[in-house]
């Protein structure tokens, strides 16, 4: 009868531990959670909670290896980008390479940066900067990455940076009159 | 004679006590299937949620203006004071190491045993985070009383019995001094410079003079919870997990 109680306990125990394990590990993810999270209201905790679980996932991606931009999202980025909607553009952008691991979105966005910034007087050099920081992800993750949009003059990383850096320079060229004249590309 | 009559009438009794406690205690000390379950529940299941719930409210704030929820990552200091807690533990017999971790154990029971423990830990120093003030002046200054207390409990010579008291005393003067005295010279958050300075200017001194936060009063109350919550669930933390072959040993020891 002993033996049997043993047993019976035996068994309990071991089931009753693994409980105890995973009961601690979810509570206790359920805690790191909030504290990173840091909603500010019950009704929070779940939109929180289901951009954790989207961001875990796309993380997820990138680790293995299998992590893509949304073409959807990127499409009506595009789209955005030929009607000169800068804004909503890089909107759709992020959007789309959440994460910032695709060139051919990271080179739209320094693009949008770059006509937004462009004017025919002067340039907005806040925008010029950011686009360059785009571009120094591009160059990162593709060295040779070619744009294959016709709409675009500037086809390489190279190429916009050279604009970018002309545009940010100060020059005596810059206090021509003609240079109203010149065109965005 | 008669005087040497009632002595050992009087010694017989004290013996017959004595052993009539030590048999109550040996009939306790025995320990029955249901016994060891309810124990098993206790440690794996209902200690580690208890010490979860405490990690949860301890760093929780409410706003003083829209009673949103505020949550507050524990300094390193508290990271610090709770490993000198759980080594204070340790000395002072609350845990034994050789009950909790050991190579005779399974694997899965030191891994269920390591889960208590750090939800222990995570606990002791959520119990910090809500106690020391969150900054500015007052800050240092708990920290600073903090580490001198911890420090010189870490040479003292302490049990169990003794170190529960110290704690609870420490813990509870630290509140009345976080949220009685302190809170109550924080001036309400909201009001604009003049009100302020026309109302009540030397709360609104010792507000900015200290940098007290604003939080609302239902603080105060899930700080209690969770301190109290804290103190019952180490009432209850075994010292050890191994087979009680010898509780009746320690109970007579301890009795």
């Amino acid at each position: 009868m002993y033996s049997k109680d043993a047993g019976i306990i035996a068994v309990k125990e071991r089931y009753i531990q693994i409980l105890g394990i995973l009961l601690t590990v979810i509570y206790g993810l359920f805690v790191v959670f909030l504290y990173v999270a840091e909603p500010r209201s019950l009704e929070e905790v779940t939109t929180k909670a289901v951009e954790t679980v989207q961001n875990a996932a796309t993380k997820g991606q990138v680790i293995t290896g299998t992590y893509e931009a949304d073409q959807a999202k990127f499409g009506e980025g595009l789209g955005a980008f030929r009607k000169d909607n800068f804004p909503a553009a890089r909107d759709s952008f992020e959007k789309a390479d959440p994460e910032k691991r695709d060139a051919k979105t990271q080179f739209y966005m320094a693009y949008s940066f770059y006509r937004q910034g462009w004017g025919r007087v002067s340039n907005d050099d806040l925008m010029f900067k950011r686009a360059l920081e785009s571009l120094d992800r591009v160059t990162m993750l593709d060295k040779d990455f070619r744009s294959d949009d016709p709409d675009l003059k500037l086809r390489t990383p190279a190429e916009l940076r050279n604009e970018l850096e002309e545009g940010l320079r100060v020059t005596a060229d810059d206090f021509n009159p003609l240079k109203v004249f010149r065109e965005r590309k | 004679m008669n005087e040497i009559k009632e002595r050992s009438g009087t010694v017989d009794a004290e013996l017959l006590t004595a052993d009539a406690s030590l048999l109550a205690v040996g009939s306790e000390g025995h320990e029955t299937p249901t016994h060891r379950k309810n124990a098993l529940y206790l440690r794996y299941l209902l200690l580690p949620c208890t010490f979860l719930t405490v990690a949860l409210l301890g760093g929780l704030r409410i706003g003083s203006l829209d009673g949103s929820f505020i949550f507050i990552k524990p300094a390193l200091v508290c990271l610090i004071f709770a490993s000198l807690l759980l080594v204070l533990f340790a000395r002072s017999g609350m845990i034994r190491i050789n009950g909790w971790f050991s190579e005779s154990f399974t694997p899965l029971k030191n891994a269920a045993n390591a889960a208590v423990v750090l939800s222990l830990f995570a606990a002791i120093t959520q119990v910090f985070n809500s106690l020391i003030p969150e900054q500015g002046l007052t800050f240092w200054i708990v920290a600073f009383c903090f580490f001198w207390t911890l420090w010189n409990n870490l040479f003292a010579d302490f049990d169990t019995r003794k170190l529960f008291r110290s704690l609870g005393g420490l813990f509870g003067l630290a509140f009345v001094a976080k949220y009685l005295v302190l809170a109550n010279l924080a001036a309400p958050a909201g009001r604009s410079w003049y009100e302020a300075l026309t109302e009540n200017p030397g709360q609104e001194a010792i507000t900015r003079l200290l940098d007290l936060p604003r939080f609302s009063s239902a603080t105060g109350y899930i700080q209690f919870f969770a301190v109290t919550l804290f103190l019952l669930g180490l009432y209850l933390l075994p010292p050890t997990t191994r087979p009680e072959n010898n509780s009746y040993q320690e109970k007579v020891e301890r009795s």
